[in-house]
């Protein structure tokens, strides 16, 4: 099966800063591939660059047979993003929010329509979408924001810590929302420093530390590797 | 385009809040009562007032000062008796001017000798009425010496026009503007035109100011609220990004400048707009005569000139909202443009841009806000080429500023350029 992404050799500098270089990692079709790694360690920049936020100054990103340096367009078609610190207008309606989104998506209203249907039953916010964003709590805004990413059916979901901040409850829901999505053909390509997470979540994961990939593979194929009992272990030891 | 369209509506909605809106109503009454009490005011210094006369004198010439008092819009309430007494009589009520002919008045000024009429003018406050009253008073005694010094001249030169004797030199006004010439004063001239055009400077100042900062607000509540990176990720055009938040932002600031300067206009109107039409319409002619007016085309460059202001505005605000992190930097950040209209605004109000030093010319006219300012007097004595110079100077602004915003928002500055207070932090 052909790769849905495909990174090669990925390099981001920041002036004298270095945050990436040169990773490489493919993503299937309806994989989760996680990347983990601590803060700082280059998981945000990687994900911002494939969801054409910023550009690269090295390598080579392609998504669905598109380059990114020449193709952004398409990677916005689709690709969904949800950022890390991702907010909601909060003076719009849930509802008016999922509706404004869907109509960039959309060729006509009534697509514009099934999307916001969809978003309506992944959120499960029911009423509260009549509310207006501004008054929901981090856990509904999240689910807000994820329902908004995956309403209309991308090839790939970038989420880049989407649980965090949220407490127990919520985190499980967001989870087994990310794990449905997959089973509908969406690829999903996520970060998190919680790496326990991510061994949940991922069908693949790559060890990213200073802006380098340190292994790549299946969660438990690195617990073997390593011989660890979970990916916390596995990273300590891919790092020494 | 239906993205754009899209994007443009949502922006409109986001601006035109509720907060946005109570404000709005706000100065508007606000305005309304400011407005209320100047015209009362107004009103009261316009009606008939009431003023205390004691004629200790009782001659002709007394009776026929009283009498124009009463005609010149004064109630009279006569005293009589000791005037130690009637001015502390005047003082406990609620009259505020005195006026006292004393006694011997009318035989000193037929024999014209020197002679005064003394007024007391009871301070209770500062009001348009009180200084009126008094200039009322002052006007009538001038009509009054110019009758007694007439009557005299009559009597001591009779075969002179005493109106001669008292100005042999008469003064013929003309005012040239360029190569051409009519009869007038350049007083009433300026006058006119200022009164014309004084609201104009305003108007300008309130449209660039409202529009830059609802622009740099709009992008600084997309990252106070993070939704900036989400917006730049879904399938639209970065350009049609910012045009959609610089059009947003012109319709919403245009809007609250016109509600603005329609309350402005209600609470400062001292002045009848039907005097200032009477007297444009008494110089009409002469104006007409030395060009200073303005026509379809010089409207048209006008416009030009105040839509390229905008978008300058616009533009550089936009850059300025990319800076700020959260909408009290917006705040901030929007300050030092708000002084920078101002220099123009009170150089257009109080000086002559044509008579500064070169330096300082220069200075001036190196602000693009400062082009609409002058463009008027520059249309109506035809300094055509500092018109055209500005147009073009704006033009260019306009375009560097417009390609270095698409710029900042098709590349990755739109997320990383920050004001530099701290050490840079990057979110690797």
């Amino acid at each position: 099966m052909a790769p849905v992404l495909e990174v090669e050799g990925l390099k981001k500098r920041y002036g004298s800063l270095e945050a990436l270089k040169g990773i490489s990692f493919k993503v299937e079709e309806g994989e989760i591939f996680g990347l983990i790694g601590p803060n700082g360690a280059g998981k945000t920049t990687t994900l911002r660059i494939i969801s054409t936020l910023l550009t690269p100054t090295d390598g080579r990103v392609t998504f669905l047979g598109f380059d990114l340096k020449k193709n952004p367009e398409k990677f916005r078609e689709r690709i969904s993003y949800l950022p890390e610190e991702a907010g909601a207008y909060r003076n719009m309606k849930g509802i008016d929010y999922l509706n404004f989104m869907a109509k960039f998506y959309a060729p006509d209203e009534a697509e514009a329509k099934k999307y916001v249907e969809r978003a309506i039953a992944i959120s499960g916010l029911g009423e509260r979408l009549k509310d207006k964003a501004g008054t929901y709590s981090k856990g509904m805004t999240r689910k807000l924001l994820l329902a908004r990413a995956l309403m209309t059916k991308p090839a790939m979901a970038i989420l880049d810590e989407p649980t965090s901040g949220l407490d127990v409850i919520n985190s499980l829901e967001v989870r087994e929302m990310i794990k449905g999505f997959t089973r509908e053909g969406v690829s999903v390509l996520l970060s998190s420093h919680n790496m326990l997470e991510v061994e949940f979540l991922s069908d693949r994961v790559a060890l990213i530390d200073r802006g380098v990939i340190l292994d790549a593979g299946t969660p438990q194929t690195l617990k073997e590797k390593y011989q660890a009992a979970n990916l916390e272990i596995v990273f300590r030891r891919a790092v020494q | 385009m239906k993205n754009f369209s899209h994007l443009l509506i949502k922006e409109i909605k986001e601006l035109l809040n509720k907060q946005l809106l109570i404000s709005l109503v706000f100065i508007l009454v606000i305005f309304n009562f400011i407005g209320n009490i100047t015209r009362t005011e107004m009103k009261k210094a316009m009606a008939k007032q009431k003023i205390a006369v004691l004629d200790l004198d009782r001659s002709e010439i007394s009776r026929n000062i009283i009498g124009a008092l009463n005609l010149a819009r004064f109630i009279i309430e006569e005293k009589t008796g000791d005037k130690e007494k009637v001015v502390e009589e005047v003082r406990n009520s609620n009259l505020d001017l005195l006026v006292v002919i004393p006694a011997g008045f009318g035989q000193l000024a037929s024999s014209f000798q020197p002679t005064e009429v003394e007024t007391y003018s009871f301070l209770k406050g500062v009001s348009i009425s009180g200084r009126t009253k008094t200039e009322l008073v002052k006007a009538l005694l001038n009509s009054t010496n110019d009758y007694l010094s007439n009557e005299y001249l009559k009597k001591k030169i009779p075969e002179a026009d005493p109106k001669l004797l008292k100005a042999p030199i008469k003064s013929r006004e003309f005012v040239v503007v360029k190569d051409k010439q009519a009869e007038g004063s350049s007083a009433a001239i300026i006058g006119a035109l200022t009164a014309q055009n004084f609201i104009l400077p305003v108007i300008l100042m309130m449209i660039i100011m409202y529009s830059a900062q609802m622009v740099i607000t709009a992008i600084a509540m997309e990252k106070q609220n993070k939704t900036l990176e989400t917006l730049l990720t879904v399938p639209v055009s970065r350009g049609a990004i910012v045009m959609a938040k610089m059009l947003a932002a012109a319709v919403v600031g245009l809007l609250s400048a016109a509600i603005y300067m329609y309350g402005f206009r209600n609470a400062f109107n001292f002045t009848d707009m039907d005097d200032i039409s009477r007297a444009l319409g008494g110089l009409a002619p002469v104006l007409k005569q030395l060009g200073l007016t303005v026509n379809t085309q010089g409207y048209i460059l006008f416009g030009i000139s105040l839509f390229l202001t905008i978008l300058c505005a616009l533009a550089l605000a936009t850059i300025l909202g990319v800076l700020a992190e959260d909408y009290r930097t917006a705040q901030s950040l929007s300050v030092p443009l708000v002084f920078i209209v101002m220099v123009p605004y009170f150089i257009s109000l109080f000086a002559d841009i044509n008579t500064m030093s070169l330096p300082a010319k220069i200075l001036v006219l190196a602000i693009p806000f400062s082009h609409p300012f002058f463009a008027m007097q520059n249309i109506m004595f035809g300094h055509m080429n500092m018109l055209w110079l500005g147009i073009v100077y704006n033009f260019l602004f306009v375009v560097v500023l417009l390609w270095w915003t698409t710029r900042i928002f098709a590349t990755d500055r739109v997320l990383t350029m920050k004001l530099k207070w701290r050490k840079k932090k990057v979110v690797l």
